[in-house]
């Protein structure tokens, strides 16, 4: 039998917060896109060698919109954000099934994923043609866009990885020129070439 | 030695405790409730994983939440430091069960040494004389009445499981063991739940004197001196100084011996120390063994030159202790005062509040200063945990040298924003009972209790 800790919450604006209750490794975190509901389990903290169900607490629902960890058992203190959720409106109820981001944003599945948080940039430097637009064909390692970190412009390369193919058709960009990323946020979205 | 050690305290004892290790070339893991994050003390550590909530309950007291933060950052040893879960034998167990060495003694000999009748009838039959009393709990109100008149009036009433000064009743007469006896037993039970009670003749007027023992895990031990804490409030200790001024030196040396040769005997681990009650008479009984680094650990440092939490370090990491008695040398005197954030002409009202001022030159003299804390300017004192904010501490070749740099130190500390204990040190140090050296626990020299300096 399990333990069961309850998750934390706190308001952000719009958005809602799912906080990690204690310290521990976090693992069987649920995917960008998962509805939560009040009641629902969330994932597992293992505390000490003991694993507890993380439940979502009463009167919270949303659709998960970051991305889960890397690791299998994430390390995490008390506090920690593990899920942030967007509202539900009724089209989101209806048109976004559990099962990932892509669908709920009506794509056909295949996308890229920032590496990394940063600015997302189109284009090398203004007034240059971008990296990638509707149409271009792309394979493993072509840039297709300039992430800043701290400062710090590096290439985002395309990557045959998630399920992308070796190569791929930019169907369009999701993310827009300049615009805000989190590690895991969809930047584009492709087909196979 | 360890590579990683999980620090599973806060606040002044935190930073102490990661200087020494990495002196030793150990990274330090801190532990932080809501209320500390982002203190400027948790700059002391390499990495720091939030455990909870303000209430020491939720973070610091809550053992599976401080060792999972061992456990998540891979240390691969814990120290307790002092209060909150240092003196936890299930703390310790859980500790060495999750892979990390508890930097302290086994726990089983912890065990034994937090309950107080065990632990004293290990001491005497380790060598050490206690005070006279029942060597079992007691059983009943008669069994109380023919005890306290075979060993004479007054006598103390004790929990077994007590501590700190709680727990503890005096008795004058028949009369009052009988009014007392279901009401203290009641007390133990909610506060410390276990209502074993115990029976002990009062030392009137005694002082606290306690020797610091060292001990590795190849049966080696040493005394590092005693301290007199009898500068004391409600059991809560205010000033300490080393040498105790009414022993002589070879009281001195036998003492110490004695103290360094039970800790062995009763297969103590790390640093520790053993607590004695001096009566008037000069006799000299044990009271209880702390197994733990304490707070007033700075004096018997200055007087030595050891690190003492260095030795707990290397002792616990199976290391053979450095030095020997015949390498211990004590030299001059030290005397420590606590600064609290409590004013103690308002009966030491606690004063939590953001320190607008925090300022305490060391360059005075005659002699010199050390001054332990982990606050700075712009920080603030939370109300959550205890008030103090340093520890400021003097040594000098001889006693007067170390009371007037002190004393020097003390007029030259500025604290604005929270009431400090800083006029009741300086009363005290200027006090004839501190200096003359005759003074006892039942009250504070140069101060008295209606609230005004004398």
């Amino acid at each position: 039998m399990n333990d069961e800790l309850e998750l934390s919450v706190r308001r952000d604006g719009d958005e809602l917060e799912l906080l990690a209750p204690a310290p521990g490794a976090f693992t069987l975190a649920l995917e960008e896109g998962a509805l939560l509901f009040a009641g629902a389990t969330a994932g597992v903290l293992r505390v000490l060698e003991r694993d507890h169900v993380l439940r979502v607490p009463a009167g919270v629902h949303g659709r998960v919109t970051n991305a889960r960890p890397e690791r299998v058992h994430e390390p995490v203190g008390h506090g920690a954000l593990l899920y942030r959720l967007a509202p539900l409106d009724a089209a989101g109820l209806t048109s976004a099934p559990v099962g990932g981001a892509a669908a709920a944003e009506g794509t056909s599945g295949l996308v890229l994923r920032s590496p990394q948080s940063g600015r997302f940039y189109h284009r090398p430097a203004p007034g240059d043609p971008a990296f990638a637009e509707a149409g271009t064909e792309l394979s493993v390692g072509d840039p297709v866009g300039l992430l800043e970190v701290m400062k710090t412009f590096s290439h985002v390369p395309y990557r045959a990885q998630d399920g992308l193919p070796q190569r791929a058709r930019v169907v369009r960009l999701l993310a827009g020129d300049g615009a805000e990323v989190r590690r895991g946020d969809v930047l584009l979205e492709v087909e196979p070439a | 030695m360890f590579k990683k050690l999980l620090i599973a305290n806060r606040g002044e004892v935190a930073v102490r405790i990661a200087r020494s290790a990495r002196e030793l070339g150990v990274a330090c893991v801190g532990v932080a409730s809501e209320s500390d994050l982002g203190s400027s003390w948790l700059f002391a550590m390499d990495e720091v994983v939030p455990i909870g909530g303000a209430a020491p309950r939720d973070s610091y007291l809550d053992m599976l939440r401080v060792l999972q933060a061992g456990v998540q950052t891979a240390c691969t040893a814990v120290h307790p430091g002092w209060g909150f879960l240092a003196e936890n034998p299930r703390f310790a167990a859980l500790a060495e069960q999750h892979g990390m060495t508890f930097v302290g003694p086994p726990a089983s000999v912890m065990a034994r040494l937090g309950t107080k009748l065990p632990a004293k009838a290990a001491f005497e039959a380790a060598g050490l004389q206690g005070i006279p009393g029942s060597a079992h709990a007691l059983e009943s109100v008669d069994e109380a009445l023919e005890l306290a008149q075979r060993i004479g009036y007054p006598v103390m009433i004790k929990a077994d499981a007590g501590g700190g000064g709680r727990g503890i009743r005096r008795c004058t007469a028949a009369d009052q063991v009988r009014d007392q006896f279901g009401a203290a037993r009641a007390e133990a039970e909610a506060a410390f739940g276990d209502g074993a009670l115990f029976l002990e003749k009062c030392v009137d007027n005694g002082r606290h004197v306690e020797v610091q023992v060292v001990c590795d895990a190849f049966g080696n031990a040493i005394h590092v001196g005693e301290r007199d804490c009898s500068v004391q409030r409600n059991h809560q200790k205010l000033v300490e100084e080393t040498p105790c001024p009414l022993l002589s030196a070879e009281e001195r040396e036998r003492l110490g011996t004695a103290a360094a040769r039970a800790a062995a005997a009763i297969g103590y681990v790390g640093a520790g120390t053993i607590e004695f009650l001096r009566a008037p008479s000069g006799e000299l009984y044990f009271m209880e063994m702390n197994a733990r680094l304490q707070v007033e650990h700075p004096v018997s440092e200055m007087i030595s030159g050891l690190d003492l939490v260095r030795l707990q370090l290397q002792v616990a990491a199976n290391q053979v202790l450095p030095v020997r008695q015949a390498d211990v040398r004590l030299e001059g005197c030290a005397i420590e005062c606590r600064i609290n954030a409590e004013d103690a002409s308002d009966n030491f009202r606690p004063t939590p509040g953001v320190l607008e001022v925090y300022d305490f030159p060391l360059d005075v003299g005659p002699g010199t200063l050390r001054f332990d804390t982990h606050l700075a300017a712009g920080d603030e004192v939370p109300p959550e945990y205890d008030s103090l904010l340093g520890k400021l501490i003097a040594y000098a070749p001889t006693r007067a040298e170390a009371i007037e740099t002190l004393l020097a130190g003390l007029a030259a500390a500025r604290v604005e924003g929270v009431s400090t204990t800083i006029p009741l040190h300086r009363a005290v140090l200027a006090s004839d009972d501190f200096v003359s050296g005759d003074y006892d626990t039942s009250k504070i020299p140069g101060w008295s209790m209606a609230g005004s300096e004398r």
